[in-house]
């Protein structure tokens, strides 16, 4: 065996290194272990990022981890453009949305100010650990009692409303609110992407509250591209690990965890080098970690059954595209280098493309997410839905489909644009899965719904990040609060493993 | 317009026969089926007091095909088989059973059954409740294949002090070798026929395991070979009385299976049921070991005790106080135990009582003279179990009798 560490961190996805980075400001001696050519994880590879978009790194972690918070304050939040059927597309920024009528815009700011309140009470619980079902800690108990108190503090008239649209979905409560087109269609998107559920699927409203939750310096439910992009966050995060004096070692795959004693004792590498550690944290997703790693043998059955069941289907494919030229957009100027573009122009056109998706098939016409990287001269699509279970398997010929229908539901918004390309990439779900760890191809470790939140993420048992096993600790996005590139995972999970102090 | 419908295969309803059925008809002069998982099953054919002393004196023959029957094959069956029960199966050898537990992740009891180790990668677990989808759990991730052989193997207890003289009689040579809990393979009247020395009497007697076309053809050849041996059919009702002295826990009635209750504290641990001696900690992982390692090392909360009660009537469903006046418990089996000429039963008690409180236990009997209801506070002792104890049960050879 090899020098022994007090943590070793699978995988250097943002989520282990902010946990690795905890860790060793702490006096740690952290070795984080990445299976990949590059640390960062779906952030990191500059080639095809599975995640373009890293918009909601919590403050409090950058606060943390003191890292420079000028790359979150210098940048501006996210503007967004919403493309209808037809006519100029719907300019968004936080509750301002321009190119609608003054009634839409109106509801629209109303909708936006009382939901992110409602998001900001239940963000109470996202840098907290859960509660234990049945058998909660003191600590655990208060933290959801704050957010009750929150939820209270709203108000009678807003908890209530909370409560009566909480669990219901976005297509009854959008039509009521704004009703559908472009505006709607970007607010659908943001409660549906990544998930196996449609805009007319119960708990789509929680999943809208839940990216709502997100904070910024620029405020709650505001959304922010660090400065310099996803290099640069990654690069901000393996430098605050290594200036701590961690180690991340890359090209280094994990085979096993090791475990002696019923406790974690480090892990085995493919190349057959085990290294020592009495403290392992995991940022691969649930399953990969506990079926396939640690084994289990490990685990009791129910445990397992409710591991193996958890619901974590990918649903969405990413597609890069190389162009010749800066895209123009329908109705003349060109994509600015950092605009979200959704084009989701109804609800109705997103529970379509789930409907397809539903039964193992590829929409005709995906909603898409992109976004135009100017230095590389590269639009980045995120498609759903496109799920991992697709009918045929992920062939050549299904990505290629998948790419002609994304281009052509995309030159409704950017006139032309499938002429100006000169090079095109598509990651299926499939290819989440193997590349990254992902069991099911979900780019959030497990699907972000109800019954796979809060206590129940990423199930009933597996909530409090330590596993059945002492020492080790699911530190990734299958853990609560769950994906988003928040980072909160991980700062959860290294505050859950020094709390439980000596290993 | 002519109805048409596709013709569905009918679904039975009521009792299946069971592969001894034909015979059992015969011998069932009171007709009382019972249903067991499915099967008409006798609870008693003929008077219970004789069907009752011939598991003591003489042998008796009893229908155990509807037990629950599961073949766990493959490299990985050892594995899946230690996984489950708490007992250490390593130390099992080929051609021996254990008397087992399996609990779920709280340490709670799922189930009680017998596992049969017929070499190093078969194993058959045989028990009163379905447990397919448990084993399904608790078997996924391991390269072993589980089979539900319930309606495959006819299953026949041949219990009572002249049983091995029985199976001597028909020609089984090295029977009277077979230690308890040994399996060995024989033929009867040409049938191949797998033994096991094991039974729920507490008695001399043994398992006969076929394949349910030999089933009549073996039933015929015993009960010739019983004429001189007092062989005698039997139902459940003998049955739960020689169980009940033997110290044998009944799912259903003195406990149940967690995977059944409703209310999460009517499940029992295996230290409450006074079984720690089949929980071995100290093996590898097993289904509920994390929860049974904190509650090794905590009071049980109630404990299931045998006890005997002064004077003779037994005390079905009775209360059990402390002093006469606070209410610590309740019994789950009670009989007047024929051959011990005890009034014995087993009863839960509450902590402490049972366990640093022994003294001064009494049971509320009520008794029924003529409809006119009396009740009666018996004093109760703590006892060991089990009630009946006989060398015969582990004499190899076994006497004639």
């Amino acid at each position: 065996m090899s020098p022994r560490y007090d943590a070793i961190v699978i995988g250097a996805g943002h989520n282990g290194l902010v946990a690795a980075a905890m860790l060793a400001r702490k006096g740690k001696k952290v070795l984080v272990l990445e299976a990949r050519t590059h640390p960062g994880g779906m952030l990191g590879d500059p080639e095809f990022r599975v995640a373009p978009l890293p918009y909601a790194l919590r403050p409090e972690i950058a606060k943390a981890l003191q890292l420079d918070q000028s790359m979150l304050y210098a940048a501006k939040p996210l503007e967004v453009l919403s493309f209808g059927a037809d006519g100029l597309p719907v300019r968004v920024s936080g509750g301002l949305a321009t190119g609608v009528d003054i009634a839409t815009a109106e509801a629209y700011a109303a909708l936006h100010t009382r939901l992110g309140r409602q998001a900001k009470a239940l963000g109470a619980m996202l840098l907290e650990t859960p509660p234990g079902l049945g058998k909660a800690k003191l600590s655990e108990t208060a933290a959801l009692a704050r957010m009750a108190l929150r939820m209270r503090l709203l108000g009678k008239t807003e908890m209530r409303d909370l409560l009566r649209i909480v669990l219901s979905n976005a297509w009854d409560l959008l039509n009521d609110e704004i009703g559908d087109g472009p505006l709607a269609g970007l607010l659908a998107m943001d409660a549906t992407l990544g998930g196996a559920m449609g805009p007319r699927s119960p708990g789509t409203v929680l999943t809208l509250l839940y990216r709502m939750a997100s904070h910024s310096p620029h405020g709650h439910g505001l959304r922010v591209m660090p400065e310099g992009g996803p290099d640069a966050l990654v690069k901000a995060l393996s430098d605050c690990v290594k200036a701590a004096g961690g180690e991340i070692r890359t090209a280094s795959p994990v085979e096993r965890i090791l475990v002696d004693g019923d406790r974690a004792a480090g892990v085995r590498l493919t190349s057959g080098v085990e290294i020592a550690s009495p403290l392992v944290l995991s940022n691969a997703s649930p399953r990969v970690t506990l079926l396939t790693l640690l084994g289990v043998e490990h685990l009791d059955g129910e445990f397992v059954r409710r591991c193996r069941t958890m619901a974590s289907k990918g649903m969405v494919a990413r597609l890069d595209f190389d162009l010749a030229s800066v895209p123009e957009l329908r109705g003349g100027g060109a994509l600015q280098s950092g605009q979200r573009l959704v084009v989701a122009p109804t609800m109705r056109t997103i529970e379509t493309a789930f409907n397809a998706a539903k039964y193992g098939s590829l929409p005709d016409r995906p909603a898409l997410e992109a976004v135009y990287d100017g230095a590389a001269r590269r639009l980045s699509v995120s498609a759903q839905f496109a799920p991992h279970d697709l009918k045929g398997g992920w062939t050549d010929e299904a990505k290629a489909r998948l790419s002609a229908s994304v281009l052509s539901v995309l030159a409704d918004a950017l006139p032309g644009v499938a002429s100006t390309v000169t090079g095109s990439r598509v990651m299926s779900p499939a290819d989440i899965e193997t590349g990254y760890g992902a069991a099911g191809g979900h780019w959030h470790h497990g699907e972000l719904r109800v019954d796979q939140l809060l206590m129940l993420r990423p199930f009933d048992g597996a909530a409090q990040y330590r596993m059945p096993v002492a020492g080790l600790y699911l530190c990734g996005a299958g853990a609560h609060p769950g994906g988003d590139i928040s980072g909160a995972a991980g700062f959860n999970a290294a505050r859950a493993a020094l709390r439980d102090g000596v290993h | 317009m002519a109805a048409t419908a596709n013709p569905v295969p009918l679904v039975h309803l009521g009792l299946e026969p069971g592969p001894f059925h034909e015979r059992l008809i015969a011998h069932n002069r009171q007709q009382a089926w019972m249903n067991w998982m499915g099967y008409a099953s006798p609870s008693v054919l003929d008077t219970v007091e004789f069907e009752y002393f011939a598991i003591r004196n003489q042998s008796t023959l009893f229908d155990i095909s509807p037990m629950c029957k599961y073949a766990i094959t493959g490299p990985d069956a050892e594995a899946v088989v230690n996984r489950l029960v708490t007992r250490d199966m390593r130390k099992l050898k080929p051609g021996r059973v254990a008397y087992c537990i399996w609990c779920d992740e709280d340490g709670q009891v799922v189930d009680d059954g017998t596992i049969f180790r017929y070499s190093d990668t078969e194993f058959r677990l045989c028990c009163q409740e379905p447990q397919l989808s448990w084993l399904e759990d608790i078997a996924w991730g391991f390269d072993v294949e589980i089979s539900d052989v319930t309606r495959e193997v006819a299953g026949l207890a041949l219990q009572g002090p002249t049983s091995c003289a029985l199976l001597k009689d028909l020609g089984l040579a090295g029977i009277e070798t077979l230690k308890p809990f040994g399996i060995a393979e024989f033929k009867i009247a040409g049938s191949e026929v797998s033994i096991s020395r094991t039974g729920f009497t507490g008695d001399l007697g043994y398992e006969l395991w076929m394949d349910p076309a030999d089933a009549l053809n073996v039933w015929d050849a015993l009960v010739a070979a019983g004429r001189l041996r007092g062989l005698r059919v039997i139902g459940y009702e003998a049955l739960e009385m020689a169980r009940i002295e033997a110290g044998f826990l009944l799912p259903k009635v003195d406990f149940l299976s967690a995977q059944t209750v409703l209310r999460a504290n009517r499940a029992s641990t295996p230290y409450e049921l006074g079984l720690d001696w089949l929980v071995a900690l100290d093996k590898p992982h097993f289904n509920g070991r994390r929860a049974l390692l904190d509650l090794s090392k905590k009071t049980p909360r109630r404990k299931l005790v045998a006890i005997e009660i002064e004077r003779d009537k037994p005390a079905h469903n009775a209360l059990v106080y402390h002093r006469k006046t606070r209410e610590v418990g309740m019994v789950t089996s009670a009989l007047w135990s024929p051959t011990c000429k005890r009034n014995i039963a087993y009863a839960w008690l509450d902590a402490p009582y049972g366990q640093s409180v022994t003294d001064n236990l009494w049971v509320e009997i009520y008794l029924q003279k003529e409809i006119r209801w009396q009740r009666r506070m018996a004093r109760c002792q703590l006892v060991d179990k089990p009630f009946f104890v006989h060398p015969r049960r582990a004499a190899t050879p076994p006497a004639d009798h």
